[in-house]
């Protein structure tokens, strides 16, 4: 009989089991390693602000790490926000027909709710099941209006009490939002009316929102898009005002201060007050509007961009102009407040806190706003002088 | 039967031999690439961002900066014309895509999700923060800054490194300004000790006033030139030439002209 051990040389002869033992520790360990740091939820918290119009849009579907969505939605209370939007695909939660697999959106849910913030959820991205196989993740057929209206209903459902408004899709008036087809405010509006009544009978008490539209001056015969104005008329047009309770708008301020005067042919932070005039002029002026994509941004080479005092400023104005002139409006949303990694582009500096968590100075100064901290004084000192002048 | 074992051998030597022969040529130096080699338009098509003084800027007829002085100094190190090729910022690396140009110098970041389209030579340019103080009050480091007044740019970069480092060592005063151009002025007037800037501002304030301030590197932010992933030889020659720019101070010279 020949020992199993034989061919090792008689130094590691006697103790070879050990040398196994040890590597399947080693494996083991390193397999602890991978599942990184946990997330427990803590003590249930509440947000304190005395402005709670205070929103942001974070990115956190797309996120790996647990810690990080809690880590996230700890900074966003502790600014003083008391709501984000996030966004919950379709086709990353039913990515096999009536199959769900809610754990991606469950963990921002119970997160967002330990930290006491309420989510207002937009949906949209078809499943591969829903679709034609050549089609973008934005197209939508007719005839799984059907299907997206049952998810629609049963997230309604699974996080009531959370969730209390859902977008339904994301700016239709681009033709890259509406899977590259022309854009169709009668379409939308269809979808809209499918979505509706099903979401309402899962929770009587969601708020449906018709999708911020993205600010464009597309003309009607652009391939590309339509004026989000147009787009706006065209859908109460079309009979949309039935099948929404809330309408979400997209105003961003490129480089203008947020008090400039809005204009058909402008694109502006108050762009928000003309398509508020025309839901008044097709009888929608009860339904709440919320500003789920707003802000201004700060990359030095983007020609929409403006100066870091500027952003700031720009944007505690935007805040106190809107709280003081818009009645109308629940939340003012900012775009965004940290992505799950770098974009090494000029969209990094939309962001309020780094995807690695380093913390940007906007985040101070609307917290002190949110927190009645600030004094209302100038944010930075005067252009120096010499002493003599 | 006596023939078979002189074949195998024979066969082997000459297998041997055709292997070392190709050895041999495998280690004899290789001619260099030629310039014609490496831009095959005869020319060398440079894509640029003419709407970022002082690094481009166009006229109605001209274009001039300090990447514009650096593209013509790579078309004189490798002796052939340069064309520039103007365009925004979002179609650069795109114009390498499309063959429209053979590099872009246009004040680029080293971006790694790019890594799989471009390659990035050496940087020409370092735009990373500065810290600023006064020749004869030189502050070397961050950790000089505990008990003097730093001014920066209010919601800068610079402004988020000044909050970090007042969690790191004692305290110093911060004194928060709209613009870059004014925190430098503060420390030329002795009303700050040192300004956290990028180095651009650092060096175009400098040029506009009778002033030679210390600079310390604090970060680095650096502006290299972009060449397609599959054009090796080109971007080893581009390197090359950027270091040798370098080296005998042209670089230099064009930087101190436009900063």
């Amino acid at each position: 009989m020949i020992a199993a051990d034989s061919w090792l040389p008689a130094s590691l002869r006697k103790g070879w089991r050990w040398y196994i033992r040890l590597a399947i520790g080693l494996y083991a360990l390193s397999l602890l390693g991978a599942i990184g740091p946990r997330a427990p939820l803590g003590p249930q918290q509440t947000v304190t602000t005395q402005h709670p119009q205070v929103c942001v849009h974070t990115r956190l579907i797309d996120e790996v790490w647990e810690w990080k969505i809690q880590r996230t939605l700890q900074l966003v209370r502790e600014m003083g926000a008391t709501t984000i939007v996030e966004f919950f695909p379709w086709a990353y939660i039913e990515s096999t027909e009536d199959y769900y697999d809610w754990e991606p959106a469950d963990r921002i849910i119970r997160h967002a709710d330990n930290q006491g913030l309420k989510v207002i959820a937009r949906m949209g991205l078809v499943p591969g099941w829903a679709r034609p196989r050549e089609s973008t993740l934005n197209y939508l057929p007719v005839e799984a209006y059907d299907d997206f209206a049952t998810f629609v209903a049963d997230f309604a459902a699974r996080y009531a009490g959370v969730v209390d408004q859902i977008i339904i899709w994301n700016e239709p008036n681009l033709a890259f939002e509406w899977g590259y087809q022309q854009v169709d405010p009668a379409g939308y509006a269809r979808l809209l009316q499918a979505v509706y009544a099903p979401a309402h009978q899962a929770n009587p008490n969601i708020q449906i929102l018709a999708a911020g539209l993205a600010p464009t001056l597309e003309p009607a015969s652009s391939p590309n898009g339509l004026n989000d104005l147009l787009y706006l008329e065209q859908l109460f047009e079309a009979g949309a005002a039935d099948f929404f309770d809330g309408l979400a708008l997209h105003t961003y301020g490129f480089t203008d201060e947020p008090s400039a005067e809005p204009g058909f042919e402008t694109l502006n932070f108050r762009r928000a007050e003309l398509l508020h005039a025309i839901s008044i002029e097709y009888g929608a002026a009860d339904k709440p509007m919320f500003i789920t994509e707003t802000g201004w941004n700060d990359h030095p080479r983007w020609t929409k961009a403006v100066r870091p005092a500027q952003r700031i400023q720009y944007t505690l104005d935007a805040f106190r102009y809107a709280e003081n002139n818009w009645p109308w409006l629940e939340n003012l949303c900012l775009w965004a407040f940290r992505y799950p990694g770098p974009t090494y582009s000029y969209p990094d500096n939309f962001e309020i806190v780094t995807s690695d968590f380093q913390i940007k100075p906007i985040y101070y100064a609307i917290q002190d706003y949110a927190l009645g901290r600030d004094t209302g004084t100038s944010l930075w000192l005067p252009a120096p002088e010499p002493a003599d002048s | 039967m006596a023939t078979r074992p002189r074949t195998r051998r024979f066969l082997i030597a000459t297998g041997l031999g055709v292997a070392l022969v190709l050895a041999v040529f495998a280690l004899l130096p290789r001619p260099a690439p030629t310039p014609q080699d490496l831009f095959p338009y005869g020319e060398i098509r440079i894509a640029v961002d003419a709407s970022n003084p002082p690094f481009a800027v166009a006229t109605a007829n001209d274009l001039f900066g300090l990447e514009i002085d650096l593209g013509n100094a790579l078309g004189d190190y490798f002796g052939l014309p340069v064309r520039f090729v103007n365009m925004s910022f979002d179609g650069l690396y795109d114009s390498l895509k499309a063959d429209q140009a053979d590099m872009v110098i246009a004040a680029l970041t080293i971006d790694p999700l790019r890594t799989g389209d471009v390659l990035y030579t050496r940087h020409y340019f370092d735009a990373g923060l500065v810290l600023v103080s006064p020749d004869d009050q030189p502050l070397t480091a961050m950790e000089d800054l505990s008990g003097q007044a730093l001014a920066y740019e209010f919601g800068s970069d610079a402004d988020a490194l000044a909050r970090r480092w007042l969690h790191r060592i004692a305290p110093f005063a911060t004194r928060p300004y709209e613009l870059p151009a004014h925190a430098l002025e503060a420390v030329r007037l002795g009303q700050a000790d040192a300004a956290l800037v990028d180095r651009i501002s650092a060096r175009l304030h400098q040029r506009d006033h009778d002033w030679q301030p210390h600079f310390t590197t604090i970060t680095h932010n650096w502006y290299p030139v972009a060449v397609p992933k599959d054009e090796v030889a080109r971007w080893q020659a581009v390197n090359q030439a950027v270091r040798e720019l370098d080296q005998n101070g042209t670089l230099d010279r064009i930087i101190n002209t436009w900063l």
